[in-house]
């Protein structure tokens, strides 16, 4: 940032502008979550006639009503929670497992290890080729396939990898000297020195796994086992509301109905919720993997 | 490093055989810790590249692998014939022309002038703020796209009417779809893809401002003239690599945004091997299709690569 002390003229309306700007976009940011929230929020008469924007024009939960008795809704949800959890778990053990090595090993076919791991960001089987091992793994419409066609990804093996290297070589060695092996080193050293990275990591498996939309979409038949983003797709996308009894409140006393689109919208903030909590306090461990990731020191 | 409480068998110099045994076993560990990863690797990385074979057979999932004629090229021929098939390759081509114009330098313009803003609360709010559309899912973006561009709900067409126009039905129209995806696609990650142009130029060295001011050079001649030289590596590397996927275009977005009026431009190289080869179950002309997409996708990316190589010490290997 410059270092002057006198600002000219021109320089001040910039400023100005700039702010004026930067408000600018942050309504155009949350406009849209905040729609979202206010159409699932107000009568319908408003939505209909298009007044609605901001915030919510003659308040009804009924759309929430309707959701949360909906056996469906909650079971996708449950059903993404137990992906999302296990595949996080998992994910972190395998990526943790395949990171150490690379930072730390000195082995015979390090080369090759390297290689095979890299590889696979230029060049895959693609979607037919990664169904057709699904089927024959008898992995298909199990939610275990949706855990392992993301489990280790060499992404984020990388910026393990990284972040293991910037690691004071002399905690290892002086482990080492104490005769530590290496599952030692990595559980007792390692793996508690590097909670940001091990945070940022796990959180983007979560979040990876909470809208993942493809691989549930190839993989699961059943409906009951449905992840969010293939529900909401049905839903809000495809309006097969019926299938999952996602009907517009009738008509009740306070002579407020509720259309589709308000209960499509509903669902919608409703599996919104978990990332807006996560996000703005974790962002900046997101950001941090980002960097550690794309620059190599 | 060895394991100092090895112990030698013989009493003279060691041989090559027992330092490699040594070297292993002193590496028993990792060998246990790679091993499950290069089981997962093998099974859903490099057994699915495998399958990319059955592009030259006649592959009938009934009979499995076994039971399928070998047809060599048929497939990609029968592809390149299709009359679609320049379409589908210019609809996806163009699609990433377009972003590399718009979409790319979105984020560095933003971080320019996030960088300007006086530090502090608001421009850490503005840039927290910045990020929230990246983290949402595909679908619900789309859902959104709908719920703002509805002629008879949303606000755009809200605003037009009120302007005294009439009401457009943006996502029936085929001349709207390109525009859609480029300005959602801006809006959702412009945010989070200006974090590395940020760190970029917090990374530039602040004496190189103090002496432009005692030049005399106002804000804008510093971004012309330090700030963007200072970045330019960040700029250029971040092209190259965004060009080694000119040919890729990812499958989600574009799929919850077709529909039947606008499928002349919508309709790209991962979708078509969807509904070939999960819709009608062709495995083997849409495993063709996508064999095609990543062989070219690979030539691209490991020549951006290299050139990548060439201009910074920064590449992906």
């Amino acid at each position: 940032m410059s270092a002057s002390t006198m600002k000219t003229k021109g320089e001040k309306v910039f400023d100005v502008f700039n702010v004026i700007l930067m408000c600018l976009l942050i309504i155009l940011f949350l406009y849209p979550v905040l729609n979202v929230l206010a159409i699932s929020l107000s009568s319908s008469s408003p939505v209909q006639r298009g007044e609605v924007t901001f915030y919510p024009i003659g308040i009804t939960g009924k759309a929430y009503h309707n959701i949360f008795n909906n056996q469906h809704i909650w079971r996708s949800y449950a059903n993404t929670i137990y992906v999302a959890a296990v595949g996080c778990v998992l994910g972190m053990i395998f990526s943790t497992a395949a990171a150490y090595p690379l930072a730390f090993g000195n082995f015979y076919g390090k080369k090759l290890y390297a290689f095979m791991i890299l590889f696979t960001m230029w060049f895959g089987g693609g979607m037919i080729p990664s169904y057709l091992v699904m089927r024959n793994l008898k992995l298909l419409d199990t939610h275990w396939a949706l855990i392992f066609s993301s489990l280790a990804p060499a992404y984020y093996i990388i910026i393990l990898r990284s972040f293991f290297q910037s690691i004071p070589i002399s905690l290892i060695e002086s482990a080492r000297l104490d005769g530590a092996n290496d599952v030692i080193c990595m559980i007792r050293i390692v793996l508690p020195v590097s909670r940001p990275v091990l945070a940022t990591v796990a959180l983007w498996f979560i979040v990876g796994h909470w809208n993942s939309f493809l691989p549930p979409l190839m993989y699961l038949n059943d409906t009951d086992k449905y992840t969010l983003q293939v529900v909401l797709h049905d839903i809000v996308l495809q309006a097969s509301g019926k299938l999952y009894e996602v009907e517009a409140a009738v008509h009740a006393g306070e002579g407020s109905m509720v259309i589709p689109q308000q209960v499509q919208n509903a669902v919608i903030f409703v599996s919104l919720i978990p990332m807006l909590m996560i996000y703005p306090f974790l962002q900046r461990y997101f950001v941090k993997g980002i960097l550690i990731g794309s620059v190599k020191a | 490093m060895s394991n100092a409480s090895m112990q030698y068998r013989t009493a003279g110099p060691e041989t090559n055989r027992q330092k490699i045994g040594r070297k292993i076993w002193a590496n028993r560990w990792i060998y246990l810790m790679i091993l499950p990863v290069v089981v997962y690797y093998i099974l859903f990385h490099y057994w699915p590249m495998l399958w990319l074979r059955i592009a030259f057979y006649d592959f009938r999932i009934l009979k499995g692998f076994e039971g399928s004629k070998f047809v060599g090229w048929k497939h990609f021929q029968s592809f390149m014939s299709n009359p679609d098939f320049l379409t589908i390759m210019w609809n996806t081509l163009y699609l990433n022309i377009l972003s590399l114009i718009f979409s790319f330098p979105a984020p560095i313009i933003f971080a320019i002038f996030l960088n300007e803003l006086a530090g502090g609360k608001f421009k850490k709010g503005v840039q927290t703020i910045s990020y929230l559309p990246h983290f949402l899912s595909i679908v619900v973006v789309v859902s959104m796209i709908r719920n703002i561009l509805s002629p008879s709900m949303g606000i755009v067409n809200s605003i037009l009417k009120q302007l005294g126009g009439k009401e457009i039905y943006f996502i029936g129209e085929p001349g709207y779809f390109r525009p859609i995806m480029i300005i959602s696609g801006i809006w959702q990650e412009m945010g989070w893809s200006s974090i590395i142009f940020l760190s970029a130029i917090a990374g530039i060295n602040t004496e190189l401002y103090e002496s432009a001011v005692i030049d005399g050079a106002n804000r804008w001649k510093q971004v012309l003239h330090i700030t963007l030289p200072g970045i330019s590596q960040t700029i250029i590397v971040m092209l190259i690599l965004r060009i080694g996927s000119l040919l890729s275009i990812g499958f989600e977005k574009v799929y919850l945004m077709q529909n039947p009026h606008n499928l002349g431009v919508s309709e790209v190289l991962s979708t078509y091997v969807y509904k070939r080869g999960m819709v009608n179950n062709n495995y083997s002309l849409a495993t063709a299709v996508g064999l095609f997409n990543g062989a070219i996708s690979l030539v691209l990316v490991a020549v951006a690569n290299k050139l990548s190589k060439k201009y910074s010490e920064i590449s992906l290997i």
